[in-house]
């Protein structure tokens, strides 16, 4: 009985030395892992919608490869609703190899805005949940997760349209002129047109304006609509109070009408 | 007179050599946790509780080692060894809870399963502790054997 009991004590130390020495090694492996996150950019996608890219740098000098890498990214608004969702997956970052890995969200502008204009006129910020998931060492799955707030900076802030000034044309016509103006804080060009309905006091439609827009990223607008009002003299002092219905059309979204009341 | 001079020489050259294995025994571990200490060291960052508790375990691991290693040839060697493996059994079953550890730094949360290693390293105590209870047994047997003998040469 003797001799099965050693030989059960030899392999249980065998096993107990090639355990502990696994452990060490990935453990040691850890801090020859360096992981960087590049400056994310957004960027209009062709299908309308906003793609958000985040490069990624992994550089595995550990001792083992990496497998199964999954990178998820959950976007939600202020009210912690989910506006959109992407995954990554690589299946294996070799061992003493820099890899550079690029996630791609798509954001749809349109279904961020249907929960509330706010991301087009005030600067406001998006949640991203990010968990990135891996197998180490062959036998340990590892998950890091955390949230980050990007800052959104609205495509039309503090978007104005001034005092109206009316110019008689003929007895019958009038001109009226609108400035408007509103600074692009968005991280991509407004390229599209803002089409304006001039409304009078009961509602009915006055006439409208449409202009074509070419906003860089970061920098503003100033601007003037011009209306022709068919309108008598009488008519037209009755059409001092009313209100605006302004259409947006971008590339990436359309919006409206936005009702601005004026008078 | 001079044989119970002898024996008390042979006990005493037999504890003797007892301690000195013992010592060098836990000298022996504390060595192998000396250099894999520093390969632990990326783990001891982000949990910082961790080199602790690691620590009181190779001491307590070395102290049960220690005091089986003096008892040897009685029948408490056995107590010790099995304790000593009930207490890796404990302290696994405990630091690990069910080997799935998470840990939060500052926005960052990580999760790590250890679950492979969890079950192996506690079949390994699992091995260990039945050696220990069968080592008791033919201890015991081993005993009873000789007493058995010696019984039966007396008439």
């Amino acid at each position: 009985m003797n001799v099965p009991i050693r030989a059960l004590g030899i392999a249980t130390s065998i096993f107990w030395i090639f355990l502990i020495a696994f452990i060490a090694l990935a453990a040691y492996s850890i801090k020859d892992l360096n992981f960087n996150v590049g400056e994310p950019q957004f960027a209009p996608a062709s299908n309308g919608q906003l793609l958000f890219s985040m490069p990624l740098y992994i550089d595995n000098r550990g001792f083992s490869d990496l497998k199964a890498f999954n990178l998820t990214t959950v976007f939600s608004d202020f009210e912690g609703s989910e506006i959109s969702k992407a995954s990554t997956y690589v299946s294996v970052i070799p061992h003493g190899e820099n890899v550079t890995i690029f996630h791609n969200v798509t954001l749809d502008v349109n279904g961020l805005l249907g929960n509330g204009a706010q991301y087009l006129f005030n600067d406001s910020s998006l949640t991203a949940s990010v968990s990135a998931g891996l197998t180490f060492a062959e036998l340990l799955p590892a998950q890091l997760s955390t949230n980050i707030t990007y800052p959104w900076g609205a495509p039309f802030y503090n978007f104005t349209l001034g005092q109206l000034s009316y110019r008689y044309l003929s007895a019958t016509n009038s001109s009226v002129t609108v400035p408007m103006s509103f600074e692009n804080h968005a991280a991509f060009d407004v390229d599209g047109s803002i089409r304006v309905e001039l409304c009078d006091s009961a509602g009915s439609l006055l006439s409208e304006s449409q202009t074509a827009l070419n906003v860089t990223s970061h920098s503003s607008y100033a601007g003037d609509l011009g209306f022709r009002v068919p309108l008598t003299l009488a008519a037209l002092s009755a059409a001092r109070n009313g209100h605006f219905n302004v259409y947006f059309s971008t590339s990436l979204f359309e919006y409206g009408p936005m009702v601005i009341p004026y008078g | 007179m001079v044989e119970e001079k002898k024996k008390s020489r042979n006990i005493v050259r037999d504890m003797s050599f007892r301690v000195v294995k013992a010592t060098v025994r836990a000298a022996l571990v504390y060595v192998l946790y000396f250099f894999l200490a520093p390969l632990l060291a990326p783990l001891f960052v982000m949990v910082p509780m961790l080199a602790g508790t690691i620590e009181s375990f190779v001491v307590i691991y070395i102290v049960l080692m220690i005091l089986s290693d003096i008892t040897e040839g009685t029948i408490f060697q056995y107590f010790f060894s099995t304790a000593r493996a009930l207490f890796v059994i404990a302290y696994l079953l405990l630091s690990l809870g069910d080997g799935v550890i998470s840990v939060g730094y500052e926005n960052f949360s990580l999760t790590v399963n250890l679950t492979m290693f969890y079950t192996v390293a506690v079949v390994l105590s699992l091995l260990g502790f039945a050696k220990s209870i069968l080592q008791a047994i033919h201890f015991l047997n081993e005993r009873a054997e000789a007493d058995a003998i010696s019984s039966g040469l007396q008439p």
